[in-house]
Formats: structure tokens, sequence, C-alpha cells
């Protein structure tokens, strides 16, 4: 024990970078369509041309059309709707899933440009869930720290690689809101217009 | 932000007062981010209905046993969610907003890593109670190592060393590994979410905190809200996030507290 307490010392203060080393990096064309957009987002939160308050709108609408390719809302709003996206009509699943993208990206794309500190994200590598779907297992690195996410992504037949969840901390994005839309539509006199016109509050609250 | 230390090893912030309401907070924190987009109208990849299948909830492992609690208490618990959500908002935000602008970030960081040493002993005993002979060791070693090298726990050098990767085992998880199940949800007041076992947990972790033996109690009372002050002013803002991205707060918090604790049950 005292020995390996001694390496431990010595590789802790002679290879402070032997951790990030050992990290076994998988990657595919799964990881390749993820790391794109993020880059390139955080490219967009450094970029000096927008710091300035007036200019974070256009920074957010930016990013947004950045990111929003990589992820697949139209499934996300489908696995967060269970059961209950077969009561929605047609023009409702449009609207659902727009207004539902839009407080998630509203929400979170506010969130980072109001706190980012050059926080970086790594790549950790995949883990295949079948033929067609894998986790993308990733994490924010922070100076106070680390959060893992893990990304639930899935390809097409033509071959582009979405996000159909995400996983922060373990808690998964799908599965919370089902919660919460399984229990609003259950309570009597909650209709699927109803739930639309509450997101929309939410989004336009913001 | 919620860790600092490595990988699979989280720093026990839900110990401090409404930490705990909090911790959940990073969930979604600055990474969710990139989920935002614009909403996709176009038919995507093959049939809805096999998507929106109840039993196959994420294609496969992502989300074994989506968890479920029984809530009896629901009334209560969201007046006390209610509670908790105002001692935020009205006490413990704006005093760790006049802490953070005072107290520099790697100072806080420092005071983080020095409590977090502190409950050494929860996660030793805990991981021995689950037979996790070797994590037990690594948290030894990491607590020795961060002790000296890290001056009283303030650095912890031990990251850098992946045997020295411990484990954050609590009572909850302990008793959870032995099959005891979650009991009911419950709301704790100051405290936030949790569920009889793991709120039983708690109290009994409570006596291998060192800070609980200060004499006399108001000081160790005042310890432990520095710390919860102290951690909170580096996770703000996370908490409201939350809160606005969600439809109903109440069972956001509720379901991501339940989807943590299977994560590290599962550790």
């Amino acid at each position: 024990m005292k020995r390996l307490l001694a390496i431990a010392i010595t590789v802790a203060l002679v290879f402070p970078t032997v951790a990030a080393a050992t990290t076994k990096n998988t990657t595919g064309p799964a990881t390749e369509a993820l790391q794109k957009p993020i880059d390139a987002g955080i490219a967009l939160l450094r970029d000096p041309q927008y710091q300035t308050p007036d200019k974070k709108t256009i920074q957010r609408d930016k990013i947004w059309d950045i990111i929003k390719p990589a992820f697949d809302f139209r499934v996300i709003s489908i696995r967060s709707l269970g059961r209950n996206w077969r009561q929605f009509s047609d023009a409702e699943k449009a609207e659902f899933t727009e207004v539902f993208a839009k407080l998630l990206g509203n929400t979170y794309i506010g969130k980072i440009q109001g706190e980012y500190h050059d926080e970086t994200v790594r790549f950790l590598g995949e883990e295949k869930l079948s033929e067609d779907k894998v986790i993308v297992n990733t994490e924010i690195v922070r100076k106070t720290g680390k959060i893992p996410v893990d990304y639930a992504m899935y390809h097409e037949k033509n071959g582009t690689w979405r996000v159909y969840d995400v996983k922060v901390e373990g808690i998964g994005l799908v599965l919370n809101y089902r919660r919460q839309f399984d229990d609003y539509l259950a309570t009597p006199g909650n209709t699927p217009a109803k739930l639309i016109a509450q997101l929309k509050e939410k989004v336009k609250a913001q | 932000m919620i860790r600092a230390c490595g990988r699979g090893k989280r720093r026990p912030v839900g110990l401090g007062a409404i930490g705990f309401l909090v911790i959940i907070a990073l969930v979604f924190s600055f990474s969710v981010a990139p989920a935002m987009a614009a909403a996709k109208a176009k038919k995507s990849g093959g049939d809805d209905s096999a998507w929106a299948d109840d039993s196959d909830l994420f294609g496969g492992s992502l989300y074994q046993g989506a968890p479920k609690v029984a809530d009896p208490l629901e009334p209560l618990n969201r007046v006390v969610f209610q509670f908790n959500d105002k001692l935020y908002f009205w006490v413990l935000k704006p005093v760790a907003k006049g802490y953070k602008f005072v107290v520099p970030e790697p100072a806080r960081v420092g005071v983080r890593n020095f409590f977090y040493n502190l409950l050494t002993p929860v996660r030793l005993v805990n991981c021995l109670l689950q037979g996790k002979i070797k994590d037990g060791g690594a948290e030894l070693g990491a607590f020795y190592v961060n002790t000296t090298v890290g001056i009283l726990g303030i650095w912890r050098p031990s990251e850098r060393e992946p045997s020295l990767k411990g484990s954050d085992e609590d009572l909850g998880q302990t008793l959870a590994s032995w099959g005891v199940g979650n009991g009911i949800y419950l709301v704790v007041p100051v405290f936030g979410p949790s569920t009889l076992r793991d709120a039983a947990g708690k109290v009994a972790d409570g006596f291998l905190d060192p800070v609980m033996y200060v004499n006399p109690t108001e000081a160790a009372v005042g310890i432990d809200a520095f710390k919860t002050v102290n951690n909170t002013s580096l996770r703000l803002g996370d908490y409201e996030s939350i809160k606005k991205a969600a439809l109903d707060p109440y069972i956001a918090f509720r379901n991501g507290y339940l989807q943590y604790r299977i994560k590290q049950i599962r550790e």
C-alpha cells in the first residue's frame, strides 16, 4: 500500500496528463456528426464579435442553426410523448415538435451564453446499441469540474446520424419529459392543444 | 461543475443543505444546450409508432427499468417543493451571489474539495458495506494523497491517478444494493428531493460527517450553511434553467432525482 501511494504521488505530480492519455477513444461516424456542430458552436461562443449584449440574439440564432441539424426533434418529441403522440392530430404533431424544440433551445442556449467560461467538450468514445444506434459519451470540462453527457444517436437510411436523446449526469431528457407530459395529459380537461398552448406560453415568457 | 473528481466520482453536493435541491440542477446544465434547434416537421426515420412504443423507451439498454416511485404524499411534497423553491430564490441564491462576488472561483473550488475530502468516511464505509474493497482502498489512498499533497484536501492531486478513483457511495446506495427499495418519494424541507430509503441513509451517514461533531451545535450548523452557500455559488443558474425548461418542475425534479440515483447505484 505504501509503495502504491508513493507511486501514486509521483505519478500525480510528474505526469499530470496521464489520466487523460489513458482514456480509450473509439470514434465513428456518429461522433463525427456530433463533434463538428459542437466544435462550431463553441467557436461561436468564443468569437469576440458576439461578446456584447446586443449581439447575443444573433449569436444564439447562429448557434441554433449549427446545432439543429444534429438533433432529430421529431423523434425526440415522439419519444417524449410516448403513447400520447397518437392523440395528436398531424397539425398538432408539427406544432408540438416546433414549440418543444424552441423551449429546449431557448432555455439552454441562453444558459450557456450567459455563463460560458471556456468550457470544452471531450469525446470519450462510442457504445454501440444496435446496427443503427449508438451512444456517444462525452464530458463537459469546466474549471470547476466535469459533467458527463451522453448522446443517443441513430442514423437514417441515407446515413445522417442524429441525436434522439441526451443524458446529463445520468438523467435522460426524454424520460424526464415523458413523465411530465404523461402526468399533464392524464389530468382531466387537459388536451394536446392545451399542452401546446402551455409550452408556447413558456417560450414567450423567456 | 458538480464534480471535483474524475468520472464515476461525484462530490456529495447533496450533503449540504439546499445543495441537495439543486443537485439535479446539473442535470441538463450547459450541455443539453446543443439540444436546441428548431423543429423538424419532416418525416424522420421509419415508422413513428416504433419510437412511441413505451416498452422500448430508448432503443434497448438506454433506460433499463425506467424509474417510477410511489408518491402518496404528493400534495404535501409539492408544498415543501414550493417552500424550498422560495428558500432558494429568497435566501440561498442572493447569499451565494454575494459570496461569489467576493470570493474567487479557485478558492471556492478549494473549499468544496476540502469538504468533499472530509466526507471520506461516509464513502469509505459504504464502499466496504457494499463489498467494494478496491474502491474503498482508492478512497483511502485519495484521502491520504489529497490531505497531504493536496493540503487538507483543498486540491485533489488524486484525480490524476486512475487507481485512486474511489466511488461516491452513501448509505442509500448501500441499502439499494442490499435490495431495499425507495419506499416513497419525499421532498425534505431545505434538503430537497429524496426517498424514504435515501433520507434514512442520509441521517445515518451524518454520523460519519466530522462536521456533526463540532461543538457547539450552532457552529456545526454554521459550517454546514457555509458549505451549502459555497457549493451553491459554483452551480448558480442550474436550478433556474431546469425549472424554466420544465412543464411541471415538481415532476421534472422527482424523475431527475430517481434517474440520478439509479445511475449512482449502478456505479
